[in-house]
């Protein structure tokens, strides 16, 4: 049976029809909805505490004129992209802080990529940018990818803040040494993972926001 | 000087999340209509164009990779373009044409009347990506908008084929909405797709 029909039975069952597609897809969307809310509920209880001490942690690294970079690939780049735009351009309500998105520089990106290695896209520019007391912010869904490691490598001999999100195990996110927060969000679902990420960062940055301008 | 927080801080930020993600779970018929039509118009050699501002253009590229390079192996690759990427060619656009002319110039030159407009905002309110839905509709695209809030003027839009709206005015939320939606948009399209009976000559009308 391939993955397709163990989820979509009523495929194969020749009621090749609109109308049950459609009711079939309509309780696959609810049934997404009601497992992402369960997902942010469970990284609520077991990330509290860490959530306030990691933003924390950074409105200290903002206060001392730290900057936060972030990295990523893939889907997870364009969060770093949106991270570092959120925290950068927050809306009249918000203080903008430095931030920037490592894999949107395409330049240096493909360089280091043709002329090095994709390992070391990410930790190339923090070694060249990054500063002690900076901020480095990575994203990986599977908690394994090689550069995204390496990033944290030399954000950590830096003497930057690491922050880690990660998906499934934590997988060798969870085994380095080297990220002093990591949140691993408990799914094994690519896109429920990302969407747990997503609403991580965002009260990460909202909690940054009120530990460095309070109601 | 840094303030305290507080647990209760934390318990709220994850709260508001809750209602506007139940309200997506009722929004599922409309959802899967959407899938729908993107299956038809993919299975007529259409493609799929995103375009948004912020933190959007970062879902614009986020849901153009999940459609042209799938997470789950086995699933065919689709053809999909981010129109917010290239900042070049952006912020030319924007210094001869003007900002609302943005994303249209480029459906103008890049746009084919099979292919899918999908535009994201998260107040509704953005007016290049406003003025983009409009040149795609005129087109004969189908056009998707992913907005929050009240809807915004992207919403006030006549003839607009899908409009979803997600239920928050924090546009934090919106953006997480979005995401789970659009994620929800590349699987189910992959349902209609696959399933040749849904998609046959006969069935389009």
């Amino acid at each position: 049976m391939s993955d397709l029909e163990s989820l979509y039975p009523f495929l194969y069952a020749g009621k090749s029809n609109v109308d049950a597609v459609l009711s079939e897809v309509c309780r696959s969307t609810t049934d997404k909805t009601e497992e992402i809310t369960r997902l942010r509920a469970d990284v609520l209880k077991l990330y509290r505490d860490q959530l306030i001490d990691c933003a924390s942690a950074m409105a200290r690294s903002f206060a001392a004129g730290g900057r936060l970079f972030t990295f990523g690939n893939g889907g997870s780049s364009t969060d770093a992209q949106a991270i570092a735009e959120l925290f950068q351009n927050p809306g009249p309500a918000g203080h903008p802080l430095p931030a920037a998105a490592l894999a949107t520089d395409v330049a240096v990106l493909s360089a280091l990529a043709n002329d090095v290695s994709f390992d070391v896209v990410f930790a190339r520019p923090l070694a060249a940018n990054g500063r002690a007391g900076d901020i480095a912010l990575g994203l990986s869904t599977s908690g394994g990818s090689t550069n995204v490691l390496r990033g944290f490598e030399e954000a950590n001999r830096r003497g930057m803040l690491t922050i880690g999100l990660a998906g499934y195990d934590g997988g060798n996110m969870a085994e380095a040494d080297t990220i002093e927060h990591l949140f691993v969000m408990p799914s094994s679902s690519v896109h429920r993972i990302q969407e747990a990420q997503t609403t991580t960062y965002h009260v990460l940055w909202e909690l940054t926001q009120l530990a460095l301008n309070p109601a | 000087m840094v303030a305290e927080l507080t647990g209760a801080q934390v318990d709220r930020a994850f709260e508001r999340r809750t209602e506007p993600t139940r309200a997506l779970g009722q929004d599922a018929e409309a959802v899967g209509r959407a899938c729908y039509d993107m299956a038809l118009r993919f299975h007529r050699g259409g493609r799929l164009l995103c375009f948004g501002n912020g933190s959007a253009a970062a879902d614009a590229a986020h849901i153009v990779v999940e459609f042209v390079h799938p997470v789950i192996m086995g699933k065919r690759a689709l053809p999909a373009v981010s129109l917010a990427n290239d900042a070049a060619t952006l912020s030319g656009i924007t210094r001869l044409g003007g900002f609302e002319d943005s994303f249209a110039a480029q459906l103008r030159l890049h746009a084919a009347a099979d292919d899918i407009a999908l535009g994201i905002s998260a107040d509704g309110d953005c007016p290049n990506v406003a003025r983009a839905l409009r040149t795609a509709g005129d087109a004969g695209l189908l056009t998707v908008a992913l907005v929050g809030g009240d809807g915004g003027q992207i919403a006030r839009i006549e003839g607009l084929d899908h409009v979803l709206v997600a239920r928050s005015d924090d546009p934090r939320v919106v953006k997480e909405i979005h995401v789970t939606a659009y994620h929800v948009l590349w699987e189910l399209v992959h349902v209609f797709f696959e399933q040749p009976g849904v998609l046959a000559p006969s069935v389009l009308g």
